[in-house]
């Protein structure tokens, strides 16, 4: 069983060399399941069960026994219209939305996609890639179903997504019906993290300055609409519920707390150990509510706070090249 | 049990309902259970039992697996007296396919289980294809798909039961076209590639051999030994006698068919070229190719052929239903020169036996010379001195002795045979007929039913200068016996009362031989020439199905479609065709267009349609889009406002 697995890989990634066959190259979102890059065939228990509904045909015909000729009739007619079934399971299906969590080197990447079904109510749909756990596509509303795929990243970097297959075997698990899907979507990995955290780099401008002591007064921060990403002891809460939407705190920091972060400051490590710690020193100073600044080959980021800061240094540190220039 | 690793990584391991895959293997063996003889089908039974509530659970253990595999393999041998036929290979391979239900571990061993029971249904239709096992057997189809629909289901999908049947019922509906061209369209073979599994056990019924006493429980049966459908006249009861083996070889006990007088070329019988009583005869399955037919058969189709005693028999044995045409002309006295061989066949008797009777057949023969006389003479002491009982005393060595002087009750096959002794040892040739005799008109189906327990034995006596001459010396003792009634012998009340239901159901019955289980190549061309296909060859036989099948695929890809197009909210779809109205009009709303700018644009072009088109649109608006919540009344009042709004017809197009 295994050499035929084997062989059917083999078949498997021989036609995916075929141009005509499945030789897509990847492509943009949305992206449409139609007739001529679904394929069905059957299972293998469709080929025991179609081994022995052809005995039976045989036998009927021979002995001309209509009753076994009824029965084995409207069984073959049942089957051909379950690989109908199962091609229809799949065509019309729509792949509107990709969405990756974010994710460091070594972690797994959460990717969720999410398909239009069109009018029809569809179930059994499996998602999964070469060598991944498959996932059954689900959806609060008939409409619209998403699967959660857990990738691994491997490496720091933009991420292509491997070729994914939706297969379905319903309704009666005899044909299987198979798609490939290829979105072009590169799925950004952050660096890995240091670990364990290195403390921050000393403050690079001693002295100068403390916390402010009064962080509460209405004045000393100023609020802003919620992003998806806030963190929830972020929200305000009182003046959310005065505006009736959410409202975000956004603190008024000192330059006292800033950090400066600089590549050059690490001659002693190599570039990916210098990478981990930098985006550690990033991820930590985030933690501790502290602005950072982060020096790179590439150029300056900040100094800044925040989510979106934080995002935008550790994708500078994702994507430096593995020996900088 | 391995799994290849595709497999597994395909799709994570489904959850087995094991109930439906218990109910899909006992469903599927019970159409063969039922024709299974008595023990056997019972220790079946048990095992199912056994396997079905193990299967439930856990497998067995394997120590107590193989035990049953071979308390069951001998136990169906033993059944069927360690004779190894189709119906013994049947019932050994439903066995298995229980025991295979004791060792349900995972998901595909009960996928390939379901898979492989779809076999016992079939083998039950080689040997019944009559209406209740044809329905047990779809019935076994239908849990069958309904276990691998189940099977096919994760956990967080699993349907309820009532959900799931109507998805299966809709795969089956739309199945039903392509199955039914296929049935009646796909070629048949008009000639079978190979023979049907012989069986080692034969039916009941009449045999080529007879002894006195031997047919008491066919007296007793009363299914259908065949039916028969008379296209003009018919004659009376009386003289529906149907022919069947003639033995004419007696060894003292046993009388047999003589094979040596049976590959004789046929005699010379009165020849007709039409004319006659014309009748269709269906005969049940024997697995002998003994065909009964009315005397005295005048014409037969050719897979029918006569013996040297005027016997009818088909080519190959009936394993199935068989249906034959044939035409019957009044009975009369046939082969009236005897060779001497035959002349001496017919009156030889063993030494030995019967003694008394040789000699009160010598002695009155010596008194009555005439041998019309002699008959008579014996007919009227069988009728003075001798009784009709169906429980009559079992005979010693010297049966007709037995018979005629101690015992002196019995039935047709007693005084069958001790008048033919009678009759040989007084020098006359004389033979023994068996078949059947009478039947029962079928007053709703207009069609004859002739059962087993009209079974019947009488006798031939050659005259010379007349030839072969029917004697019936049962008629003599009893003719009622011979000639009664369904009713007659029920005794009236509630079988009487029941008589209308037992015709009907025989008449479906015919019905069913007719129309389903007849249907064979032949028929099939006749109905291509119905619709109209001359010279239906394979060939065109085989277009003809081609066409249909598609047409019937299309039918059904056009129905699954059409419900994948169906909008499922009714507010929705009567604006889509609302819309597809104007656009039949020549206003399609172009994609992208708000309906808003659509009633706008529109209106300027039709400004008579103007207003109704912009307060539908507004309150389409509305309904749609609005913030707060929307009652269904007022979508459905909207919806039927839609359905009813007709565009105006434009510009004098």
């Amino acid at each position: 069983m295994a050499a035929q697995a084997g062989a059917a890989g083999r078949l498997d990634r021989w036609l995916g060399r075929l141009p005509l066959l499945r030789g897509r190259r990847p492509e943009a979102l949305p992206v449409r399941l139609d007739h001529r890059r679904i394929y069905v065939l059957p299972t293998r228990l469709g080929l025991l069960v179609g081994g022995v509904l052809l005995a039976m045909l045989l036998g009927a015909l021979n002995y001309n026994n209509n009753a076994g000729l009824v029965l084995a009739f409207l069984l073959i007619a049942v089957a051909l219209n379950s690989a109908v079934m199962a091609h229809l399971g799949l065509a019309g299906l729509r792949l509107d939305a990709l969405q990756a969590g974010p994710v460091h080197a070594g972690g797994l990447l959460s990717l969720r996609l999410s398909f239009d079904s069109g009018r029809r109510a569809r179930e059994g749909l499996w998602l999964q890639n070469e060598n991944g756990e498959p996932a059954l596509l689900a959806g609060p509303a008939a409409a619209r179903l998403d699967a959660v795929l857990a990738l691994p990243a491997v490496r720091r970097g933009r991420q292509a997504l491997p070729r994914l297959r939706l297969t379905t075997t319903r309704p009666l698990g005899l044909v299987r019906a198979w798609t490939w899907i290829a979105p072009d979507a590169g799925m950004l990995v952050y660096p890995a993290l240091e670990t364990p955290t290195p403390a921050l780099p000393g403050a690079s401008t001693p002295g100068q300055g403390r916390p402010r002591p009064d962080r509460s007064g209405e004045d000393t921060h100023h609020l802003r609409d919620y992003r998806l990403g806030d963190a929830p002891r972020q929200i305000a809460w009182k003046a959310s519920a005065r505006s009736g939407q959410l409202r975000v705190r956004e603190y008024e920091t000192g330059a006292a707390q800033d950090v400066q972060l600089d590549w050059k400051g690490l001659p002693e490590l190599g570039t990916e150990a210098r990478i981990r710690r930098l985006a550690a020193w990033v991820v930590e100073a985030e933690r501790q509510g502290r602005r950072s600044r982060l020096v790179l080959p590439s150029g300056v980021l900040g100094p800044g706070r925040g989510a979106a800061h934080r995002h935008a240094c550790l994708q500078a540190l994702a994507l430096l090249p593995t020996t900088p220039a | 049990m391995s799994h290849s690793p595709t497999a597994r990584r395909e799709m994570p391991a489904l959850p087995l309902r094991r109930v439906v895959v218990v109910v899909a293997v006992l469903a599927a063996s019970l159409p063969l259970l039922l024709h299974l003889p008595g023990p056997v089908a019972v220790g079946v039974a048990v095992l199912a039992l056994l396997a079905g509530a193990s299967a439930l659970r856990r497998p067995l253990p394997i120590g107590l697996r193989v035990l049953l595999v071979l308390l069951a393999s001998g136990g169906v041998l033993a059944g069927f007296d360690f004779r190894l036929g189709r119906d013994a290979g049947s019932a050994l391979l439903l066995a298995m396919l229980l025991l295979k239900l004791a060792e349900l571990r995972d998901i595909d061993d009960a996928r390939r289980l379901v898979g492989f029971a779809l076999f016992a249904p079939f083998a039950a239709f080689l040997q019944d294809q009559g209406p209740l096992t044809l329905a047990l057997g779809l019935l076994a189809g239908a849990a069958a798909l309904f276990a691998l629909a189940r099977l096919a289901h994760a956990s967080a999908e699993m349907p309820g039961l009532a959900s799931e049947w109507r998805q299966l019922g809709m795969l089956v509906l739309l199945g039903l076209p392509l199955a039914a061209a296929a049935f009646w369209l796909f070629p048949r073979l008009p000639t079978p590639l190979w023979g049907l599994p012989e069986n080692a056990v034969a039916r009941t019924g009449i045999g080529d051999s007879m002894s006195p006493g031997d047919w008491i429980d066919l007296m007793a049966d009363d299914s259908p030994a065949f039916r028969v459908r008379f296209e003009g006249p018919r004659p009376p009861a009386e003289q529906l006698y149907w022919r069947g083996p003639v033995l004419s070889h007696f060894d003292g006990r046993t009388w047999r068919r003589d094979p040596r007088l049976a590959v004789l070329p046929p005699p010379p019988l009165p020849a007709a070229p039409d004319g006659g009583i014309a009748y269709t005869l269906t005969l049940e399955p024997t697995d002998r190719r003994f065909v009964f037919a009315l005397e005295s058969p005048a014409g037969w189709p050719p897979q029918l052929q006569m013996d040297g005693e005027a016997s009818l028999l088909a080519r190959e044995p009936l394993r199935g239903l068989a249906q034959f045409q044939l035409r019957a002309l009044p009975v009369q006295a046939f082969q009236p020169q005897l060779p001497e061989p035959l002349r001496r066949a017919h009156l030889a008797l063993p030494p030995g036996y019967n003694p008394r009777s040789l000699a009160l057949a010598e002695a009155w023969r010596a008194e009555t010379p005439d041998a019309r006389g002699y008959i008579t003479r014996v007919l009227e002491w069988f009728h003075a001195e001798h009784s009709y009982s169906i429980s009559a005393p079992p005979l010693g060595r010297h049966t007709a002795d037995g018979f005629l002087f101690d015992t002196r009750e019995g039935f047709c096959e007693h005084f069958a045979s001790a008048f033919v002794v009678l009759m040989r040892g007084a020098g006359l040739p004389a033979r023994v007929v068996t078949g059947y005799v009478g039947g029962v008109r079928n007053p709703i189906g207009g069609h004859w039913i002739v059962r087993q327990m009209d079974a019947h034995a009488w006798a031939e006596v050659w005259l010379e200068g007349e030839g072969w001459v029917r004697v019936d010396p049962t008629a003599a003792v009893a003719p009622e016996r011979i000639f009664d009634t369904l009713e007659d012998r029920g005794g009236g009340g509630i079988a009487a009362g029941l008589q209308p239901m037992f015709d009907l159901g025989d008449t479906l019955r015919e019905a069913w031989n007719h129309f389903v289980v007849q249907y064979d190549a032949l028929r099939q061309v006749q109905l291509l020439e119905r619709l109209g296909v001359r010279n239906a060859d394979p060939l065109r036989v085989g277009i003809a199905f081609g066409l249909a099948a598609a047409l019937a695929l299309g039918l059904s890809l056009a129905l699954l479609l059409r419900r994948e197009d169906r909008e499922r909210d009714p507010l929705q779809r009567a604006w889509r065709a609302y819309l597809r109205r104007w656009a039949r009009r020549g206003f399609g709303k172009r994609p992208g267009e708000s309906a808003a700018a659509f009633a706008a644009r529109v209106g300027r072009s039709v400004p008579e349609a103007a207003a109704s088109l912009e307060a539908l649109v507004a309150r389409w608006n509305t309904l749609r889009y609005a913030d707060t919540a929307v009652s269904t009344e007022a979508r459905a009042e909207l919806a039927r406002a839609l359905r009813q709004a007709r565009p105006p017809a434009v510009g004098g197009s």
